[in-house]
């Protein structure tokens, strides 16, 4: 529905405005997550470093909402309008949680770096890589104002679920059969627990993409409403 | 039903009135889902100023009781003249008149023969754009409407005069100078007295023609509070070419253009999920 200029061409600059500062901050998360990943893997602390310091993501949230409000008390936007301003809120927001969980991942692989090296490191790859994906085809479903593919993101944080589970299994029983080793364990889980968010995160976004562009709040509805509810052919 | 009805009924009359078998009622989400009367049906009308030039497309509607009725859209797209129809205040322009379709108010077409124009106005009362007190004083201009009707009582007037400023929010403001000029109030007073006017004959409806264009935030935001409270007692229907005033005051929003009534829904969606690409253009401000 959005593909006439608004008459004032300030209300089209300042929503074009927010739209790419929203995009920014997706951005700008999803690479700090990679960056950790990557530091985490590679095992080098500068690269943790580098996420740890980022404060461009927080700065950048506070643009977004303080640009979001103004177009809401300058303009008064309504409709798809409306929906893109607070949808690009509330995605801004979700993006520097992401960011943050991209820094606790970076702080605690500085713990596990000063430990000696465990093999169990591995578990957190598969989950790593499923988060990192749903960050960014959530972004891209924002970005090509795409609702199917938003949905299609919702409907993959189960399959992250269910990685999260069998990693934190397996994680369990290597603390059971080598004790000696929980020091480098324990951020191990704390990471676990960080990429399992990312996903949730992701999902949030992906939600507020769906509000935005068929007007339909799948929040806390199950798949099958909320493929119903926005008329999306989803594959459940 | 117009030409016989009572001007002022109990709210047990209006009760039973509004419940009169074979007058239209529809579940409306504006009063939690319980029947809502159709006061005001317009079905499928054709309107021009001079004739085989209409200006009013096939427009067809349902207003409904104790709701608050949003008209907008561009200069020229027909809100105000729909909007004069309903009182027949058209009729004032002799090469004027409907071609096709019908109003019916209350269940009774209002342009039907038998029909009595004076009548018809008690029962749906106008606002206008501009304030247009009489060069009378505040008791009486109130009290005009009454006095026309035939009502003289002076005890009669004064109780339906205090209720009707009241009503009106203005009453604490003039009742120590009620016979003062009713031109010597502000303009948003001006405009209260108008509304204490229209509604001192306890009309069924009130037309609004953007109430407010001429008054200032203040004044503004008293007479949109003012339609909050009324519309307990009144149906509204209000044209406007503020779209902010219209999403905060209206149950309801119909937009025009060039003639045609576009779209038609409760105003929470109207404002944040229309259902045709006009009504979003228009209302986001990309066109008119």
């Amino acid at each position: 529905m959005q593909n006439t200029p608004h008459t004032l061409a300030t209300f089209e600059t300042a929503l074009q405005g927010l739209r790419s500062n929203v995009i920014r901050i997706a951005s700008l998360s999803s690479t700090n997550l990679e960056t950790a990943m990557r530091g985490l893997m590679t095992g080098t602390p500068g690269t943790l470093n580098e996420v740890i310091a980022d404060d461009e993501v927080n700065q950048l949230e506070r643009v977004v909402d303080r640009e979001g409000m103004e177009i809401l008390f300058r303009f008064n936007p309504v409709a798809s309008d409306l929906r893109d301003v607070l949808a690009g809120m509330r995605i801004a927001g979700n993006a520097e949680r992401i960011s943050d969980q991209a820094k606790s991942i970076a702080r605690k692989g500085k713990k596990i770096l000063k430990q000696p090296a465990v093999s169990e490191l591995a578990i957190v790859e598969p989950l790593a890589k499923a988060a990192s994906d749903m960050l960014s085809n959530a972004t891209a479903a924002f970005v090509n104002r795409d609702a199917g593919g938003a949905l299609a993101v919702v409907i993959s944080d189960r399959e992250l679920d269910e990685l999260y589970r069998k990693a934190y299994k397996e994680l369990t029983k290597a603390v059971e059969s080598s004790p000696q080793n929980a020091k480098a364990y324990i951020p191990i889980v704390v990471i676990l627990r960080s990429l399992e968010r990312v996903g949730d995160l992701a999902v949030n976004i992906a939600e507020d993409t769906v509000f935005a562009e068929r007007a339909t709040d799948i929040r806390h509805l199950d798949l099958d409403e909320a493929a119903k509810e926005t008329g999306i052919e989803a594959s459940i | 039903m117009i030409a016989t009805m009572e001007t002022s009924m109990s709210e047990e009359e209006q009760q039973e009135e509004v419940l009169t078998p074979g007058r239209k009622t529809v579940d409306s989400p504006v009063t939690g889902g319980k029947p809502s009367n159709v006061v005001i049906e317009v079905d499928h009308v054709n309107f021009g100023y001079v004739p085989k030039k209409d200006v009013l497309l096939d427009i067809s509607m349902d207003i409904n009781q104790g709701e608050v009725t949003a008209f907008i859209g561009p200069s020229g797209c027909g809100k105000s003249t729909l909007l004069r129809c309903l009182n027949r205040m058209n009729d004032l322009i002799p090469t004027a008149g409907i071609s096709k379709g019908e109003i019916r108010i209350l269940g009774t077409n209002i342009h039907a023969p038998e029909v009595d124009v004076i009548e018809l106005r008690k029962h749906v009362g106008m606002v206008f754009q501009k304030y247009n007190p009489f060069p009378k004083s505040i008791f009486e201009n109130v009290a005009f409407g009454l006095r026309i009707q035939g009502i003289n009582d002076k005890q009669k007037l004064e109780q339906a005069v205090e209720e009707s400023l009241r009503l009106s929010g203005l009453w604490e403001e003039v009742k120590d100078r009620l016979n003062a000029s009713g031109l010597g109030l502000s303009g948003g007073q001006q405009q209260r007295l108008c509304i204490a006017r229209a509604i001192a004959v306890r009309p069924k409806i009130i037309l609004m023609d953007e109430p407010c264009s001429a008054l200032d935030p203040i004044s503004t935001a008293t007479i949109e509070e003012l339609i909050t409270t009324l519309k307990k007692d009144f149906t509204i229907v209000i044209v406007t070419h503020n779209m902010q005033q219209a999403a905060r005051v209206s149950d309801r929003t119909g937009f025009f253009y060039l003639g045609n009534l576009i779209e038609m829904d409760l105003t929470t969606t109207m404002f944040s999920n229309p259902a045709k690409k006009q009504t979003e253009d228009y209302i986001s401000g990309r066109f008119g």
